[in-house]
Parts: structure tokens; C-alpha cells; sequence
């Protein structure tokens, strides 16, 4: 997918502190690394990502580096020398110094003795002391990245003597860490993102969701490519409903499973849309000469419908792959695919502005008549009244194939809204920093509820429709309908980062700590009860709907009391064994 | 080609004839089953195809054309005609011994079917497929890779829509599942079907490239595959990866990302080369034993040429660890990393310490706090008084009794506690890990394979993109530098400082204090390291 670093691109380079450095190669311009140097942009453009580069002592009368690509072989000698070292123990300790001249090692014991032994001392060759001609020499000449400079300053360093070979390695490893002058060049994508959101930029802006945590919200919500293979089968499509306050992340994450975050490969990659792009939207919109004809150019299926707070969505973070909202590039697949639209449109459009008041018509003669900029203005008022207009009206029909948040908002009454909006079978998956707002969730989905629920319903409750009580805003006792969510349960996940390293492999010593991050997951479900019918007064697919309402009430023969009992006699079984464990606990 | 879609990409609205549906009895407890209208194996049933179930007996035509999620009640279904079944094949086989068998031959016909009546109790819940039900419901024949697993194994391999990924050995199939879900971009005969900017452009099409030796595990996977209808996505080779590599039909499956769940994915490693497995220089270099290099054909790699490859092996041991990255560093693998993921299942209840629950009789709840534990004793104190004769002091706290004359755990008493007194609400809300957790599953090791960039390559890039260097004495352009902000810049000046300060105390830490002169030429050397 990313195999070339492409003109403005965004992307990551990677210190040997493994500090990380974003930016957008420009081409033609200079990079600067800070003290490490600075080099010219057109040396890592159209060069494969995933290579070390290292900068490169400056020519006499320039001022930025050159750049040589370190092979993995050279990342690896010293890892490597210090394996063989173990795999063939000398009996001597030993100090051995970069036999290639480019890389050293200081190379005592094999893994055994570091371990037992603090007081292992290294041969008197490490006791070196560098003379102050060398350094003025040293200092002068600024060779080699660092590394020469490294063995010298740790052979000069003759407290060295009084490590084991154990901190040695660690303390060599800092050293190296701090001075060599290299970078890695990795693609900006959702893991990287997420990797530099969470332990540079600002992990609380993204909800401290990590890898893992973002990974599971995508499998347990079953988004992925689902593009109706036939238009006649739209419905074998998928169509995924969101809230998301990470600035995009989460958006971001779901459209590159789908396969909406990048655009395709053949397709430019620049930031803006060309000129001869410009020209094909202006062709499109002059095209249509109705309203009905405006081309809105969503897509139907394998879309992402972004509910949001505010008048605008926040999705800054697109930006690193290169999208934005207010100025979408037609070429991005987002811009078909990422349908936004606020809490408002969904729950009360008619006092929405954008969609309760379409443009004024003109006919095609005023049109013709009229300066082209007006025009243009014209058909941009009408594309944007359609669009909303189109968005509004298919996320109130429903039916979506899953649903995902990560909100700071009460996940409550986030799904008082959306879960009408999914269809039978859609998993839901919610993300949260802390655990509360999900432990409070599942509690309105205990079987117990839910029994009480189905053996007593809220007064007035039974008279309604099923699609009424699919919309049931809920009372005191039941803030959701605990009958419409299956499975709500809660889990967590953490990556353990390792160390491997010859003889010395172990877990690493520090983390991050913050906000563990859990997922609540359920699934929408239709309860059989009484009759079936359309689902609600977002649903419009009448016609449809009564067909499954055809089935489901040939089935539902002698429903009534009967078929509640039965239900409850199920979940009696849980609640008594959910009671007996209580009643051990506390008898403890 | 496939025909159908496979309800595990396209479930679309309602369950269908010959698909996979997942039937949900509860928690933890599913079963998957493809739906039949039509029973071909003649189970016996009169009402057809019927998933027999703990909580009822379900024919498959009550469940065909109904909507994903639908609660579905529990048919009465004679199960004693099962019995007739095991007769029936008997009796098959004395056919064939070329005994009279036509009395069967009438229940044979589909035509016999019978009317479903509803059961008096049971229900299920009737849902798609998803990678996720079919792992925790799948037949197992191996160890299973499960959902914290592979959905961050596919997100770090970056295993997307259009991803060529490989995938050894394939067990049951677990990640196969999920891995054709993370990848498929659609099939080649289907392209084009929606009109929209993106789609109408051409889409590299991904597929799982599923190897496994097992003969039977193989066998059976291929089946299910089909039966999925997913075998335009994944294509299974009979094949020991570690003996024969990656190839398909002699051709590279030209793989962007690798998952090798294999006992010594070391061994696999030299076939996933992008030149070939290395010349043996090192001799004890025994890891490289898997490839011979002299079948003398040209080397095929199994690669994606043009991208930078992602691979994760899957471990349970941590010698098994330290051989494949010991191998992954001499065959040129690149970042390294191992990581361990671990996940729990959080259970939520309402702990109601001190609420008088009226069940078991005998149990004494514990109070809820020292004023209900005073009431109590006060109460046991005042009746131990009565009895002897002495009038109780202070108040008489009078013991909450509760109907014990009936039953607790009978129906009407829970059905009072959760309606009347709404026992859901009682108590505080707590949470805790559930009972069984997965400390270990197995060890991630991640590697990436850089591609290979020769010197033609970088002549014509340089070509194209003339390299631009400042001399001294240049006057800076503004805005010419990329890379860092004036903030940024000074805010690694900042951190150099720190760093220059943090280095010097490490070394006045562990340095004799008499060599001060040495410390201050430490300090020298790293500021001459910043330019
Ligand atoms: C633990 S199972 C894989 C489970 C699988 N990942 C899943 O999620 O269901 C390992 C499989 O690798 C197969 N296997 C072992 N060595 C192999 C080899 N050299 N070539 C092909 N398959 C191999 C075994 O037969 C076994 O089925």
C-alpha cells in the first residue's frame, strides 16, 4: 500500500531516541532534524519506506547532509556480533572494538555469567583514556554519525570497568541511542498515528485509545469492505453509523479497513485538487440542469455516517491523509464514502437550516443568463442542500450494519438514538477511556432488567407498535429498551512490549500508564413479541418491511402471555444463578 | 466462481438457503449452522433440516427468510424420530447388501413435511456469521487464534482491503476467517457493481494464501471455505511451508503481509525472501537449514516486490521467540518487535451486601454497615433478654421478615423481587475481571521486510528529483526548512540541554570521583555532537 514516499506526503521519521518526527515532504525543500542535521527533501522522495537512512558527514561549504541508506545488516552486527560472542564463549573478558570500523562492540561474558555475577569486571584495554589532543581532534573533525565518537567516549568512560556486561549493554544502548545520526522513514498510517497520538502528541485528545483497543472496536463492529457487489442487492452492502470525538482517529481506522482512507494508487496523491480535477467537477455541475439532477456523488454502500456534536465535524486528524472536510478533494474515496451529518439533522432536521430550506429554483433559461461565477455559486448551494439533504434521509431510514463510538458523551443516550437506525443482527461496539459509563450501560442490559422488563413493561408500552418500541425513549426504571441488545458485555485489552535481545530478554521495565481503555459490545436483536412491523418513523422501505412482518407473524402464532412466560422461564434460570453467586459472596 | 456472496462479507438483511447462520443460545454458547430447506442428508425429521438445541428443537424452515437478530421461538419437533433415522441408515446398508428396503423409500421425500407448532418454551436468537462468532463456535481440530489476537495481529501487518496475505499453517481456520474479512476488496467478477469515484477506479484485489500439511485439517478447511463462500478470497494449499515455501502453482502469491502460526516459523523464513535464501557463509548459521538452494531453479520470491512486507509469527514459547528473531535478523528483517497481548472480560453485577434478598432460608445477609450490624446484635441482645424474663432495653428493632413460608426460588418469589422491588436497581453497580482468564496465548514477534532499492533504482529517482543542497552563505529562505517548527526546534534545543545534563550526572553517578576532568570531557564531546 505504501510503497514509495509520494510528493507531499505525510509522513513519520523515527530518531534512534525513537523520539517520532511528522511532517509532509515537500518536494524541494530542506528537513531538519534538529542537531542531528538537515538534509534535502528530494533525497527520500519516490525512495521505499521502512529505510534507515543516516546523515551523512556535510561536504566542505554546504550546509545540509547527504544521505546513505544503512542496510539491515549493519542495524543488526551488533545484536548479531554479541550473539555469536554468547553461542561461542571466550573465557577472557574482552573488549572488542568495531572490527569494520563502523560499528563497535563491547562484548564481555555469555548470558549466564551477566546474570549471576554484578561484579564482573572487562579487561584493562577498556580503561583507555582519550588524551585531550584527541578530543580537540575528535571535536574538529565531527566524523563518522557519532559512532567513533561513541566507542571512544565509552572506552574513555572508565567507570565502564565497573558494570557487568549486562548494564554495559543497556548503557551502550542509551549512548548509541542518543548519538547516532539516523532515521527510519515509516508511512503515516492508523497504527502509526495512533502510536504517535498516544506517546507524543496528545493521548487524551484521542482518548488514550490504543492499538489493541482501536484494533478490537473495528473486529467487534465487523466493519469492512462491503461494497454491494450488484446495485439491485444495495442491501447486501454495508453501512457503518459512528460517533466519534478523537479528532478522526476512530474514522480514520474504520476507513482504512474498509478501504475508503487512501485514495487508490493510480490516482494523484496530491493534497489539492488539480486543475484538470477542478474542471471535471465544474463539468459535472453544470451537467445537471435539475435539482433532482444534482450529482450529490455518495456513495450507498461500504459508507461511514459520522454523527456529530457540533455544527461541524471535527476530524483534523484526516488531514494526515490528506482529507478535509470543509474542502474535500473529489478524488479521495472519503468524500463519497464519509457521510457526516449532525445530532440535530438526525433528531430534528426541519430545524436544521441546511435541510429545511432548499435553495431557490432556477430554470435552465435563468441559468444561462446568468454570470458564471453566480452560477457556480448556484449549483454549489444546490450540491450542498443535496447532499445533506440525501445523508439526512438515508441515515433516518436505518438499516445501518453496525454501529461505533468513542464519545465523551453518555453512551446511553447516544444509543436511545442509533439503536433504531441498525438492523437486526448489527454488533454495536463502544469505546471508552474509563470503565463507568460502560459498567452503568451493561447494568441497563442485566438479565435481570431485562426480565422485569419483559414480565412487567413500563405502563402504555405494550400498546405500541414495534417500531414504537424500537423508539421508546425509555423511563426511570428502564433508560433503554433492555429487550433490543444482546450479549452487552465489556472487555479490555493491553500489549505487553518485550525485549529480545541475546540473554537478555524480558518484558519491558516501563509503560505507559493513563486510562486502560475498555469496549462495550452488544448486538441488536428483534425480540419476538406480538407482531413485527416497520421499524419505526425513520424506516421508509415499507414495502419491505411488511414482507418481514408477513414472516415474522406467521411465526408469532399463538405469541401473547404465553410466549412472555417462556421468555422469562430462560431468564429465570440466569437470574437465579446471577442471585446465587451473590448470596455465596456475601456469605463469605 | 461464486455464485452466492458469502454472508460473512455480504450478510445482508435476512438468513438464506444454503448459508451459514450463527444460532445463539446465550452467552458463550452458539452454534454455527448452514441453512437448508430442504434436508439432503434425510435426518428423519418430518419438519425438514432441525438444529437440536438445549433450548429446543428449531427446523431450519422457521429460520430461512427471517431477518438477522430475529428471537425465535422453539418448534415442537418429535425427536424420537431421530431414532427412525439410525434404523433408516441401517437399513441402507442392508440395501445395498441388496436387501428390500422401499418402506423407507416414502419418508425419503421432502413432501412429508410437516406444519411447525410452536413449543412451549425456548428460544434462540438468530445472527450472521462474523469472524468473531465463528471463532468462539467453530469446530476445533487445533489450538485457535481468537479475537485479541488476531485483530491486532491484522492491524499491526496491516492487513487491509486489497492485502495479499499468507497465511501458515491454517488449523481450523480461525484466522483464516478473519484474515479473508481484513482483506477482501471484492471478487473479480463482481467488479464495478457501485457507481461511485473510488470504486469506478481499478482496486487491487486482496486474498488469503492459506497453507496447512495436515491432510485432513486441509480437507476440511477447503469444505468449509466453500461452504462459506469464500473461496474467491482464500485459496488453500496442501503444502509443508517449511520443506516447499510460498509458491502457488509455481507463481508468487506476491504476499504485502505474513502470519506464520507454525511450531518453527523459523524454518519458513528463508522461502520469504525477496532474493532468495542467503548463501550459507556462516556455518553455524543452522537455522537456514530449511531451504536447498540446489533444485537450481530461479529464485521465486513470494513477495509483493514493491512493498515494504509485514510479517508476525505466533508463539507459545519464548525459545521458540529467540530463534526466529535471531533468524530474522540475519535474513534482513527490520523493526523488530515482540509484544504479548493480553485481554479480560469484564463481569458487571449489582453486589448487594446487606439487603435481605428473602431467599435461602438460614443464610444471615451480612449488614451493609456498623448501624444495621448494631440493629442486629441490639435485637439479638433484647431477645436473649426476653427470654430471660427481663424486659428489652431501648428500642426494639423488630427483624425484617419475609414471607418465608413460600419457596425463594420459585417463580413467583423472583418475579416479586425483580417487579416490585426492582432488585436490578438494589445495591451498588460493581465490576471485576471474570472467573477464567488467558494469561498466555502466545508471543507476537513483528518484523518488516524493507524492499530492495539498487543503485539503478536511486540514479533514476535522483534523476527526477534533483537534490538540493545550501551552500554556506546562502541566504535562508523563509519557510525553506521543513521537518520542524520554530516551537519544535527549540524545544529539542531544550531537550538537548537535558539531555547534555542527564548524561553528565550518569557519569558523575558511576565515575571515581578523580576523574573529574574526564566528566567535563565527556560533556565536551556531546556538545559537539550538536550542530
Ligand atoms: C496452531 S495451528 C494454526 C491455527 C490457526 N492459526 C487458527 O487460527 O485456527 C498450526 C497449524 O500449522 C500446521 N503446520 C505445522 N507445520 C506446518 C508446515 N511446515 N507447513 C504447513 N502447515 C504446518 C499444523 O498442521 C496446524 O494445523
Amino acid at each position: 500500500m505504501h510503497s514509495l514516499v509520494q510528493p507531499n506526503e505525510w509522513v513519520v521519521l523515527r530518531l534512534p531516541s525513537d523520539t517520532l518526527k511528522v511532517l509532509q515532504i515537500v518536494p524541494n525543500t530542506i528537513v531538519s532534524l534538529g542537531k542531528y542535521g538537515t538534509f534535502s527533501s528530494n533525497l527520500v522522495l519516490e525512495r521505499p519506506y521502512n529505510l534507515t537512512y543516516e546523515l551523512l558527514d556535510r561536504e566542505a561549504g554546504q550546509k545540509d547532509s547527504g544521505l546513505r541508506i544503512v542496510p539491515a545488516s549493519e542495524l543488526h552486527a551488533d545484536t548479531i556480533a554479541e550473539e555469536n560472542a554468547a553461542a561461542n564463549p571466550v573465557n577472557d573478558d574482552k573488549v572488542v572494538i568495531g572490527g569494520d570500523g563502523v560499528e563497535f562492540e563491547l562484548v564481555a561474558e555469555n548470558g549466564e555469567v551477566i546474570m549471576r555475577s554484578n561484579r564482573e569486571t572487562i579487561d584493562d584495554s577498556a580503561r583507555q583514556t582519550l588524551t585531550m589532543e584527541e578530543i580537540e581532534t575528535l571535536k574538529q573533525e565531527g566524523t563518522g554519525a557519532g559512532k567513533d565518537l561513541i566507542a571512544k567516549l565509552m572506552l574513555s568512560h572508565t567507570a565502564l570497568d565497573q558494570k557487568t556486561t549486562f548494564s554495559l549493554a543497556k548503557y551502550k544502548l542509551l549512548k548509541t541511542k542518543k548519538y547516532l545520526r539516523r532515521f527510519t522513514i515509516l508511512p503515516m498510517d492508523v497504527p502509526m498515528l495512533t502510536y504517535w497520538m498516544m506517546e507524543e502528541k496528545d493521548a487524551a485528545k484521542i482518548f488514550e485509545m490504543r492499538d489493541e483497543m482501536l484494533a478490537l472496536v473495528g473486529c467487534w463492529a465487523n466493519v469492512h469492505y462491503s461494497v454491494a457487489p450488484n446495485p439491485e442487492a444495495s442491501e447486501t452492502g454495508g453501512r457503518w453509523l459512528m460517533v466519534d470525538e478523537t479528532g478522526g482517529l476512530l474514522v480514520a481506522a474504520m476507513a482504512e479497513r474498509m478501504g475508503i482512507l487512501y485514495p487508490p494508487q493510480d490516482a494523484p496523491r496530491s493534497l489539492y485538487p488539480t486543475e484538470a480535477q477542478e474542471k471535471e467537477e465544474q463539468a459535472l455541475q453544470t451537467s445537471a440542469h435539475s435539482p433532482d439532477g444534482f450529482r450529490t456523488s455518495l456513495a450507498s454502500t461500504n459508507t461511514l455516517t459520522l454523527l456529530h456534536n457540533n455544527a461541524q465535524p471535527n476530524l483534523s486528524l484526516l488531514k494526515y491523509f490528506n482529507f478535509a472536510v470543509d474542502t474535500p478533494n473529489p478524488t479521495h474515496p472519503l468524500t463519497a464514502h464519509l457521510h457526516t451529518l449532525s445530532w440535530l439533522q438526525l433528531i430534528s432536521p426541519e430545524l436544521d437550516t441546511t435541510y429545511s430550506t432548499p435553495p431557490v429554483s432556477h430554470t435552465p433559461e435563468e441559468l444561462l443568463a446568468m454570470k458564471s461565477g453566480k452560477r457556480g455559486t448556484y449549483y454549489r448551494k444546490h450540491r450542498r442542500w443535496a447532499r445533506t439533504k440525501s445523508i439526512v434521509d438515508s441515515t433516518r431510514n436505518g438499516s445501518f450494519s453496525g454501529l461505533v463510538v468513542a464519545s465523551a458523551m453518555d453512551p446511553v443516550s447516544i444509543l436511545r438514538h442509533t439503536i433504531p437506525l441498525l438492523a437486526g443482527g448489527a454488533p454495536i461496539s463502544i469505546y471508552s477511556p474509563t470503565i463507568e459509563p460502560l459498567t452503568a450501560l451493561a447494568d441497563f442490559y442485566s438479565t435481570s432488567r431485562r426480565t422485569a422488563f419483559i414480565q412487567a413493561p413500563p405502563a402504555g408500552f405494550e400498546e405500541l407498535s414495534s417500531g414504537e418500541k424500537e423508539q421508546w425513549q425509555g423511563d426511570e426504571d428502564f433508560p433503554l429498551n433492555p429487550t433490543l441488545v444482546l450479549g452487552a458485555s465489556i472487555q479490555t485489552s493491553r500489549v505487553r512490549n518485550w525485549q529480545v535481545l541475546p540473554g537478555r530478554t524480558h518484558p519491558e521495565m516501563t509503560g505507559r500508564g493513563g486510562a486502560e481503555g475498555y469496549l462495550f459490545t452488544g448486538i441488536k436483536v428483534l425480540p419476538a413479541e406480538g407482531k413485527v412491523e416497520a421499524r419505526g418513523k425513520y424506516r421508509k422501505k415499507k414495502a419491505e418491511n411488511e414482507d418481514k412482518t408477513a414472516t415474522i407473524k406467521t411465526e408469532e402464532n399463538g405469541a401473547g402471555p404465553e410466549a412472555k412466560k417462556r421468555r422469562i422461564d430462560a431468564d429465570l434460570a440466569e437470574v437465579k444463578a446471577e442471585r446465587d453467586t451473590r448470596m455465596e459472596d456475601v456469605s463469605q | 466462481m461464486a455464485s452466492k456472496l458469502s454472508p460473512f462479507l455480504h450478510a445482508g438483511p435476512v438468513a438464506t438457503d444454503d448459508n451459514l447462520s450463527i444460532i445463539h443460545l446465550k452467552r458463550d454458547l452458539q452454534t454455527p449452522t448452514i441453512l437448508r430447506s430442504y434436508d439432503k442428508d434425510d435426518e428423519g425429521y418430518s419438519e425438514g433440516k432441525v438444529v437440536n438445541t438445549r433450548f429446543g428443537s428449531f427446523p431450519h424452515k422457521t429460520l430461512i427468510g427471517l431477518p438477522w437478530g430475529s428471537q425465535v421461538r422453539a418448534s415442537r419437533v418429535d425427536t424420537g424420530s431421530r431414532g427412525r433415522r439410525q434404523e433408516k441408515k441401517k437399513k441402507r446398508k442392508s440395501d445395498e447388501a441388496g436387501l428390500d428396503a422401499s418402506k423407507e423409500e416414502a419418508g425419503d421425500t421432502p413432501k412429508e413435511e410437516k406444519e411447525t407448532v410452536t413449543a412451549s418454551s425456548g428460544f434462540i436468537h438468530l445472527l450472521p456469521p462474523t469472524p468473531e462468532n465463528w471463532t468462539s463456535s467453530l469446530p476445533h481440530r487445533t489450538q485457535v487464534v481468537y479475537t485479541p489476537d488476531y485483530s491486532y495481529i491484522l492491524h499491526r501487518i496491516r492487513a487491509r482491503p486489497g492485502t495479499n496475505i499468507i497465511e501458515a499453517g491454517a488449523g481450523s481456520g480461525s484466522f483464516t476467517h478473519a484474515s479473508a474479512r481484513a482483506v477482501y476488496s471484492g471478487l473479480p467478477s463482481t467488479e464495478g457493481g457501485e457507481l461511485s469515484v473510488s470504486a469506478s477506479k481499478r482496486r487491487k484485489l486482496g486474498k488469503v494464501w492459506s497453507f496447512e500439511f495436515h491432510e485432513q485439517r486441509h480437507e476440511k478447511l477447503v469444505k468449509e471455505i466453500q461452504d462459506h463462500g469464500l473461496e474467491g478470497v482464500v485459496q488453500i494449499t496442501h503444502r509443508d511451508v517449511c520443506e516447499d515455501g510460498f509458491l502457488v502453482n509455481e507463481e508468487s502469491p506476491k504476499a504485502d503481509a505474513i502470519f506464520l502460526d507454525l511450531p518453527a516459523p523459523w524454518l519458513a523464513l528463508p522461502h520469504l525472501s525477496r532474493s532468495g535464501p542467503p548463501a550459507k557463509e556462516e556455518k553455524e548459521d543452522a537455522e537456514s537449514n530449511g531451504m536447498d538452494s540446489s533444485k537450481g531453479k530461479p529464485f521465486v520470491s513470494p513477495l509483493n516486490p514493491t512493498v515494504p512486507v509485514h510479517l508476525c509469527t505466533f508463539s507459545p514459547c519464548i525459545e521458540q521467540v529467540q530463534r526466529t528473531v535471531s533468524v530474522m535478523r540475519h535474513l534482513g528483517w527490520t523493526d523488530i518487535s515482540m509484544v504479548e497481548v493480553a485481554q479480560k472480560r469484564i463481569e458487571v453485577r449489582r453486589e448487594r451486601v446487606g439487603i435481605d434478598n428473602g431467599q435461602q432460608r438460614g443464610i444471615q445477609a451480612t449488614p451493609a454497615n456498623v448501624d444495621e450490624a448494631l440493629a442486629r446484635l441490639k435485637e439479638v441482645e433484647g431477645n436473649f433478654q426476653t427470654f430471660h424474663g427481663q424486659e428489652p432495653t431501648g428500642e426494639t428493632t423488630k427483624p425484617k421478615k419475609v414471607k418465608r413460608e413460600q419457596n425463594p426460588n420459585n417463580r413467583e418469589t423472583i418475579m416479586e423481587s425483580l417487579v416490585e422491588r426492582k432488585v436490578y436497581k438494589e445495591g451498588r453497580l460493581v465490576h471485576k475481571t471474570e472467573p477464567d482468564v488467558k494469561t498466555h496465548t502466545s508471543y507476537l514477534v513483528f518484523a518488516i521486510l524493507p524492499v530492495q532499492w539498487t543503485a539503478e533504482d536511486e540514479e533514476k529517482v535522483r534523476a527526477k528529483w534533483a537534490i538540493k543542497v545550501r551552500k554556506t552563505g546562502d541566504q535562508e529562505v523563509d519557510g525553506e526548512v521543513v521537518g520542524v517548527s520554530r516551537r519544535q526546534q527549540k524545544k529539542a534545543a531544550r531537550q538537548a540541554m537535558k539531555d547534555n545534563a542527564a548524561a553528565k550526572k550518569e557519569a558523575s553517578l558511576s565515575a571515581p570521583p578523580s576523574e573529574d576532568e574526564n566528566k567535563d570531557l565527556i560533556a565536551d564531546l556531546e556538545k559537539t555532537l550538536e550542530v
